[in-house]
């Protein structure tokens, strides 16, 4: 049964369309992952799962019944920003979350416990927020949206401005959270992320999902088995050698992305643009990030 | 995973009540500002009129007054309608507001555990102020219930009237102390709180008896000097309602914050 879906929502910011007919459905156990530029409406859509605005039409429905106050109670939010008091120290941020969510004594004693350790964050007992770096307020902030165990734990770029062996950390207990069945929506600029941890993608652009599936599903969405990335003084030339080859050509940072139908070893190549000056040349497998430039028609004008 | 099954909407309010005024007393004592502003300004406060009053025959009696004054004037004024403000706006500035709404915490809840917070930090300011008044020399003559009940009534006004200023028009921490102030100080000159009001020109008193902190200070002045319920009860009548229309607007205010946050 899907836990989670969004009908049709659409919601205007002074005329302007942020949400166009969104629609996303989540799976139960599943961890979701949205993609999208700046300013697509992620956020938006989340904020709008919260309660936080207001649709302008669509609904929203948890576990098939409409979204309400005490479906809301199932969901577990962490926000884009920083939302912690500043003068209280992680436990008691979190327990005091705890007790709005209403877990008795006890159990707000253990919970809490238990996420500051698997948070890492028992050596700062008694240390103020405001005294903690940035990459451990955010883990505070991610802990706060467990203290309830929530069914839904919605991430609005959770691992944004924290370091590589934090984020690891990170995408360890997100892990964690996925195999004690929590379902996950989470949005992410960081491709590699959404890679490792979701189990579907959504690519959004201007207020709506234009392609969701797998990785390997969105792949496909590249017309290419393999991506010759080439550099060279003589553009127009290695341009043209390339199409002679029948390969379509993209452009990003200013260097030729070749989509080859088939897979060619770097020396292949090589051999191919033979005559022609070269200053690098690359050959990788096509990945989630070729798909999603396709997908958002995100490369450079050639 | 299952949510914590929740329990009745009254015993619920209640922990959560009890959880939100927690955390205020919790931030406020880890804030020095607040102990400078709110505790030594209002004892500097009263050795200074200690030390005016005491030091010529002609006044030595009004200084039993002096700390009902600075109490209600000046710690009770900073401490519960300032305190407030600031305290609505940090909430929205630092999106904890926004954490807030995502919870289950009943909207109730917030406004009764602001306003024991509040009373929690008037308790320990009433304490504060009356035991130095009491080691320099002052006395309090009357009934400690009506005393208790005037600073019960006089702390729900100030915050029902932070909750107005903070919902309405406090946008950013920086809008906060200026307003305080600027409004602040002459209401509290207006009312009383550093001087008996026989100094009052005619046209000025009668502009003090629309200040509702002119009728706090008198009321808990006279229940100093020993006068009874009955005697005060016209003060009273106005601190009654004065308090309840104030937490009435603040309520108010506080609901079209947050459906205003919503949309923001
Ligand atoms: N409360 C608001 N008032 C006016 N415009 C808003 C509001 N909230 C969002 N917007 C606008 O809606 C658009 C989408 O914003 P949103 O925050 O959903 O983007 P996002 O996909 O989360 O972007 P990012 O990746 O930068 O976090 C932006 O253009 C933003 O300016
Ligand atoms: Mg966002």
């Amino acid at each position: 049964m899907s836990v989670l879906s969004f009908q049709n929502i659409s919601k205007s910011f002074a005329k302007k369309r942020t949400l166009d007919n969104f629609n996303l459905t989540l799976e139960q156990g599943e961890v979701y992952g949205l993609l999208g530029p700046n300013g697509c409406g992620k956020s938006t859509a989340i904020n709008i799962l919260a309660n936080l605005l207001d649709p302008d039409s669509g609904t929203v429905t948890f576990n098939g019944l409409p979204h309400n106050r005490q479906s809301r109670r199932c969901l577990g939010i962490c926000p884009q920003e920083i939302a912690l008091y500043r003068d209280l120290d992680a436990r008691e941020n979190l327990s005091f979350f705890a007790q709005l969510f209403g877990l008795p004594r006890p159990r707000r004693l253990s919970r809490v416990t238990e996420l500051l350790q698997l948070f890492h964050l028992e050596q700062f007992a008694g240390i103020p927020i405001h005294a903690l770096s940035g990459g451990w307020q955010r883990r505070v902030n991610f802990a706060v949206a467990l203290v309830h165990s929530p069914q839904l734990l919605v991430l609005d770029e959770p691992t944004s401005a924290v370091d590589m062996e934090a984020r690891h950390e990170l995408w360890h207990i997100i892990e964690q959270l996925r195999l004690q069945g929590c379902t996950i929506l989470l949005t992410t600029h960081l491709l590699d992320e959404a890679e490792h941890l979701c189990s579907r993608i959504g690519i959004m652009k201007n207020g709506s999902i234009l392609r969701q599936g797998t990785v390997l599903e969105l792949l496909r969405e590249v017309p290419a088995l393999a991506i010759a990335t080439i550099e060279g003084p003589e553009k127009h030339c290695l341009r043209a050698r390339a199409v002679s080859l029948g390969w379509q050509m993209r452009s990003a940072a200013g260097k030729h992305i070749c989509l080859m139908p088939q897979t060619q070893t770097l020396a292949q190549v090589v051999q191919l643009f033979s005559g022609l000056d070269l200053a690098s040349v690359t050959v990788q497998p096509v990945s989630l990030e070729h798909a999603y430039l396709e997908v958002i028609d995100g490369w450079q004008a050639s | 995973m299952k949510p914590a099954a929740p329990g009745s909407t009254l015993t619920e309010i209640m922990s959560q009540t009890w959880a939100i005024s927690a955390r205020i007393v919790r931030e406020y004592s880890r804030q020095r500002r607040n102990l400078i502003f709110w505790a030594v300004f209002p004892a500097l406060m009263l050795l200074l009129f200690a030390s005016i009053y005491l030091n010529n025959a002609g006044t030595a009696s009004s200084f039993d007054n002096t700390p009902a004054g600075i109490l209600i004037g000046a710690a009770l004024f900073f401490s519960c309608l300032g305190g407030t403000v600031s305290l609505i706006v940090t909430e929205r500035e630092r999106r904890t507001l926004r954490r807030l709404l995502v919870s289950p915490l009943h909207p109730a809840a917030y406004f009764l555990g602001v306003t024991l917070a509040c009373c929690a930090v008037a308790a320990a300011q009433t304490f504060v102020v009356y035991l130095i008044a009491w080691l320099i020399g002052a006395r309090f003559h009357g009934s400690i219930a009506l005393g208790v009940a005037i600073i019960a009534l006089s702390v729900c006004a100030y915050v029902g009237l932070g909750f107005f200023f903070g919902a309405r028009f406090a946008k950013r921490a920086e809008d906060v102390n200026g307003p305080v102030a600027a409004l602040g100080v002459p209401l509290l000159v207006l009312g009383g709180t550093f001087f008996p009001i026989t100094l009052l020109p005619a046209f000025l008193l009668k502009l003090a008896f629309l200040d509702p902190v002119f009728h706090m200070n008198q009321a808990l002045k006279r229940a100093t000097a020993g006068e009874t319920w009955w005697n005060l009860r016209a003060s009273l009548l106005f601190l009654l309602a004065f308090a309840a229309l104030s937490i009435l607007i603040g309520i108010a205010s506080y609901r079209q914050m947050l459906t205003e946050e919503k949309r923001a």
